[in-house]
């Protein structure tokens, strides 16, 4: 018979695993918060037209800015709302609906000069707001 | 409860596709033919448009039809000028040796024949070498007849496939000059854009197309109100997020210190 008690062991082992799980949701929380902010960097560039490179050329490059900006847009909105979401999981609170409106009326915010990229964002926005929603539902 | 959700689901599909398809359709050849005019920095008039130093820049730009041959107008103006950029791709065995481009414009935003009285028309005398010669007319009964005083400025160049064509028109000119249409801000006037490929005016043109530019009424010297109220939203809300994202920051910072605490 084994002199050592299995019990202890076993809470050692979800304690760590608890620890691990821990520690990769606020790695989670920092490298989303990252992205989110070179993003956020980038979208300055972009939407305030400091970087105007590709407009007034011709079709294909006004093309190719308005799916840019859209495109930053749209990830820094997935990046911000997996971080905040990991973030209040590590706190053990929700994410409640204010917060979900606040980064989505900044993220749409962002695109205040350009009609064709707020339509467009707007649309990526409800598409992956409904797409979360149906995924939490399943 | 699931069937809700589904014809939610395809509600939204439904209204997304249309949204996109108005836009498409919005953005389409033959819709466009009012454009307005933007305000910005004058362009130099050399058959050039200079796109790394932002010439054109802010000018309105539109993609229409000149008859069958897609052209790209660009729409600007200043203090003194309305500046008006033709340009449009063409492989080079189609271009005619004495192609030209011609503003024929209207008095006023009426498109009855009788009121189009003023044509500004840029001539090539041999297009492969780049020479051209700017013209500047009045009609009268459907004749072209030279004007007594030269009004604006027009140049051209053919490079490679691509043909730009730059004018330069006075608004509201000191000198009244009946030869001209008196282009005045804030009015709206028809243009008839032509291209042809023989020096006889009219019956040299070969493609044609009217629109309708409208010549803003404000002045470069001032930014217009709603520009204004755009431009500091715009801050207002990028400055919220950087100081939100920044609180935020350190936020998640505070947690990894809770976190090391706790495990202590």
């Amino acid at each position: 018979m084994s002199k050592i008690p299995k019990r202890p062991e076993k809470k050692e082992k979800s304690r760590e695993y608890h620890r691990s799980d821990e520690e990769y949701a606020y790695r989670s929380v920092l490298i989303s918060a990252v992205l989110g902010g070179i993003l956020y960097i980038i979208s300055i560039l972009f939407n305030i037209e400091i970087i105007s490179i590709f407009m007034n050329i011709n079709m294909f490059w006004t093309f190719i800015d308005i799916s840019l900006k859209v495109i930053v847009i749209l990830l820094f909105f997935l990046f911000m709302i997996t971080s905040i979401g990991n973030y209040k999981e590590l706190i053990g609170k929700p994410l409640n609906w204010k917060e979900l409106l606040l980064l989505f009326l900044l993220s749409i915010g962002q695109t205040i000069l350009n009609p064709l990229v707020f339509v467009f964002t707007l649309i990526g926005l409800l598409i992956i707001l409904i797409y979360l929603y149906v995924i939490q539902e399943m | 409860m699931k069937k809700i959700k589904f014809s939610v689901l395809i509600c939204i599909l439904i209204v997304n596709i249309s949204i996109i398809s108005f836009f498409l359709i919005s953005k389409g050849y033959s819709t466009i033919d009012e454009i307005s005019s933007e305000i910005g920095e004058s362009p130099v008039i050399d058959g050039y448009i200079d796109l790394p130093s932002n010439e054109w820049k802010k000018a309105t730009r539109e993609e229409i039809l000149l008859g069958d041959l897609p052209i790209t107008l660009r729409v600007l103006q200043n203090d003194e000028n309305l500046y008006i950029s033709v340009q449009f791709d063409l492989l080079v065995k189609y271009h005619s040796l004495n192609e030209f481009v011609g503003l024929i414009i209207s008095n006023s935003s009426s498109e009855v024949k009788e009121e189009f009285i003023d044509a500004k028309i840029i001539q090539f005398s041999n297009i492969s070498k780049n020479e051209f010669t700017f013209f500047d007319y009045y009609i009268d009964n459907g004749n072209f007849l030279n004007d007594t005083n030269l009004n604006g400025e027009g140049a051209a160049k053919l490079e490679e496939d691509t043909s730009t064509y730059e004018f330069s028109l006075p608004i509201k000119a000191l000198i009244v000059n009946e030869q001209d249409a008196a282009l005045d801000f804030g009015n709206t006037y028809a243009f008839n854009i032509t291209y042809g490929e023989t020096p006889i005016y009219q019956n040299g043109v070969k493609k044609s197309t009217i629109i309708l530019i409208n010549i803003k009424s404000s002045t470069t010297s001032e930014i217009p109100f709603s520009e204004l109220t755009v431009q500091i939203i715009c801050i207002v809300i990028f400055s919220t997020l950087g100081a939100l994202y920044c609180y935020y920051i350190y936020k998640i910072f505070r947690l990894k210190a809770t976190i090391k605490r706790i495990k202590r």
